[in-house]
């Protein structure tokens, strides 16, 4: 499994190094001390796993992870005292390290992270395409205020477009999304997602029951509680898709 | 940033008491001359035959006359001694002066009030009582009234004094107690110690003999935050002293980011200052000169004796917070400036201004005579 390093501080990378020896199915890529050079690195080396300082110059960690296009790497954060972070983390129990990392916390993490993991260690296949479309288990990184969260795609109910923004509906949460609804559409497995107006797109699994609506159109209501329009022009290909 | 939170609350409760005194004032005046009136009118016509050959009306006139005088005069009185700031005064300069109001007031006052009856009522002259014993008697009853609102008046003003001045010595009290839980509870800053922690981690196998020094300057920067809190000043070499251990450990952490100028003069290092302030401002610098930008930058340390006051300044990189720094910017400045202002009283400032583009200079200043 291809590592990065992303620690504004040389010696903590050092000695993140220095403790990643002891695992050998994990081999060390590359480093980077800010988030712009995190960006070039995992597009020249494409990293399966980036241990992430959350504390960086300029932009933070949450800040590099919200400018990914999806899915979102695989991640294991590293802090030295974060309130608000470490609270983020445990919300979604993200893993996070404590620097100085304990060793055996740092097993703990990497034995968990193996377990998620389809498959065996090496995962997470050859990098996913940057351009190519995102599984059902794939995750998205979004953000809101002080809490923030690795969604699966499965789990989204509803995506709303909210400008050159995309609200996300999952859980009891809506956070926002950093990308527009339409460069979010050509990502999405049109198997699971489809586009029932010019503002929404609704997860086909989590439809809950479905009635006509005025005009030919059709009104969809999720397991979430949420009603969505479906115009009429779109009603015809959803029940091409939905009799299939 | 000028630290003014806390000035600019006493100063709306300061308009407020203001305001409450001034109703006060009418109150009191109203209720006064109103019962002085009363207690006229009603010796007025308990004894009708005192005299008699003055019409009812004349002597409704002449006492409104006397009232509006009274309250006219008291008024002024107010007005001019506030000017001359009598209230500020203690008893043995103000009774000469009360006593010598109340004579002149009652002069004028029984001048007025003689000229107002003889000529435009054109009262005759009652030859029972000769005129200078009546106007004596007149000018002393008057006196009595004059001395006696006089008297009320400063009663009044010594009473609320001693309140407010008790009320003041509670809320210093108060906020040097807070200053200290606080000074103790910020003195370390929990991420910078783990970080620093976390690095010498990393050079222990790097290069020992730095890591071995390192865990003597965290040492020595903990000891002293520890101690600190419990001295009022330190002797400026000592706070320079842990500073540049704190600076060495930064230097561990940040390594080339983090460039250091340092121009101390040789007559400041026996100074009194409050320890921990140039920690602070350095701290400072660092959080928001150099952490937050990837290429770091230059942190300045300038000390100079100038007449009467100590000047540090620290310089860092970067912008002044929009709108006058009321983010977190503020707390440990505020605390620092509030600390300062406690034991060295209004002569000690602490400023964050930007002299040059992309510069901010954290200046304190710190007299030398006080305090120490």
């Amino acid at each position: 499994m291809k590592v990065l390093l992303i620690d504004d501080e040389r010696l903590a990378r050092n000695e993140l190094r220095r403790l990643l020896e002891a695992f050998p199915t994990l081999k060390v890529a590359g480093e980077a001390a800010n988030a712009k050079q995190a960006r070039e690195q995992m597009a020249a080396l494409k990293p399966d796993l980036l241990f992430l300082d959350v504390q960086m110059p300029g932009e933070t960690g949450m800040d590099l992870l919200e400018s990914l296009a999806p899915p979102a790497p695989q991640v294991i954060f590293t802090t030295a005292y974060d309130e608000f972070a470490v609270k983020a983390f445990e919300l979604n129990a993200l893993d996070y390290l404590l620097k100085p990392v304990d060793p055996a916390r740092l097993a703990a993490a990497i034995g968990r992270l193996s377990a998620r993991l389809p498959g065996a260690p090496a995962v997470n296949g050859a990098a996913p395409d940057l351009r190519g479309q995102l599984a059902a288990g794939d995750k998205v990184f979004v953000r809101e205020g002080d809490r923030c969260w690795f969604v699966e795609l499965g789990q989204i109910r509803l995506l709303e477009s909210e400008g050159n923004y995309t609200r996300v509906h999952f859980g009891d949460a809506q956070p926002q999304l950093f990308r527009s609804l339409n460069a979010m559409e050509e990502r999405l497995d049109p198997k699971f997602f489809f586009r029932a107006n010019r503002r929404q797109i609704i997860n086909l699994s989590w439809i809950s029951g479905i009635e006509p609506w005025f005009s030919g159109g059709l009104l969809v209501l999720l397991k979430g509680g949420e009603k969505v329009e479906i115009s009429r022009r779109q009603a015809q290909e959803f029940r091409d898709r939905m009799s299939l | 940033m000028e630290v003014t939170a806390n000035a600019t609350v006493s100063v709306d409760d300061a308009r407020r008491r203001q305001r409450a005194k001034e109703r006060l004032y009418v109150l009191c005046q109203t209720l006064g001359w109103s019962l002085f009136t009363v207690m006229e009118l009603a010796s007025t016509l308990a004894m009708p035959n005192f005299d008699n050959d003055r019409s009812r009306s004349d002597q409704l006139s002449a006492l409104i006359m006397m009232v509006t005088m009274g309250l006219l005069m008291t008024h002024f009185f107010r007005l001019l001694m506030a000017r001359w700031s009598w209230k500020q005064m203690n008893w043995r300069f103000l009774a000469p002066r009360i006593l010598l109001a109340a004579v002149v007031g009652s002069l004028l006052w029984n001048g007025l009030g003689c000229a107002y009856t003889r000529g435009l009522l054109r009262e005759a002259w009652s030859p029972k009582y000769s005129f200078p014993l009546l106007f004596l008697i007149s000018w002393f009853y008057g006196f009595t009234l004059m001395a006696a609102w006089l008297c009320l008046y400063f009663f009044y003003h010594l009473f609320e004094r001693l309140n407010r001045s008790e009320i003041e010595r509670f809320q210093l009290m108060t906020s040097v107690k807070e200053a200290e839980l606080r000074a103790l509870k910020s003195q370390v800053n929990p991420h910078f110690i783990f970080n620093s922690l976390n690095s010498l981690r990393a050079l222990i196998g790097e290069d020992p003999a730095r890591a071995r020094q390192a865990v003597t300057q965290l040492a020595n920067l903990l000891r002293y935050s520890l101690q600190s809190g419990q001295l009022e000043t330190v002797p400026f070499e000592d706070e320079l002293r842990v500073v540049n251990d704190y600076l060495a450990l930064e230097q561990v952490r940040h390594e080339e980011r983090l460039r250091l100028r340092l121009d101390v003069a040789p007559d400041t290092l026996q100074l009194p200052v409050p320890p921990m302030l140039l920690q602070t401002l350095v701290e400072n610098a660092i959080k928001y000169g150099i952490s937050p930008r990837p290429e770091g930058g230059e942190i300045a340390i300038v000390a100079r004796r100038e007449g009467s006051v100590l000047r540090l300044q620290v310089t860092n990189p970067g912008e002044m917070a929009p709108n006058g720094g009321s983010s977190s910017t503020g707390v440990g400045l505020q605390n620092a400036a509030e600390r300062l202002r406690l034991i060295f009283g209004a002569g000690a400032s602490l400023r964050l201004r930007s002299d040059a583009p992309a510069r901010v200079v954290a200046e304190a200043v710190i007299p030398l005579s006080a305090g120490a």
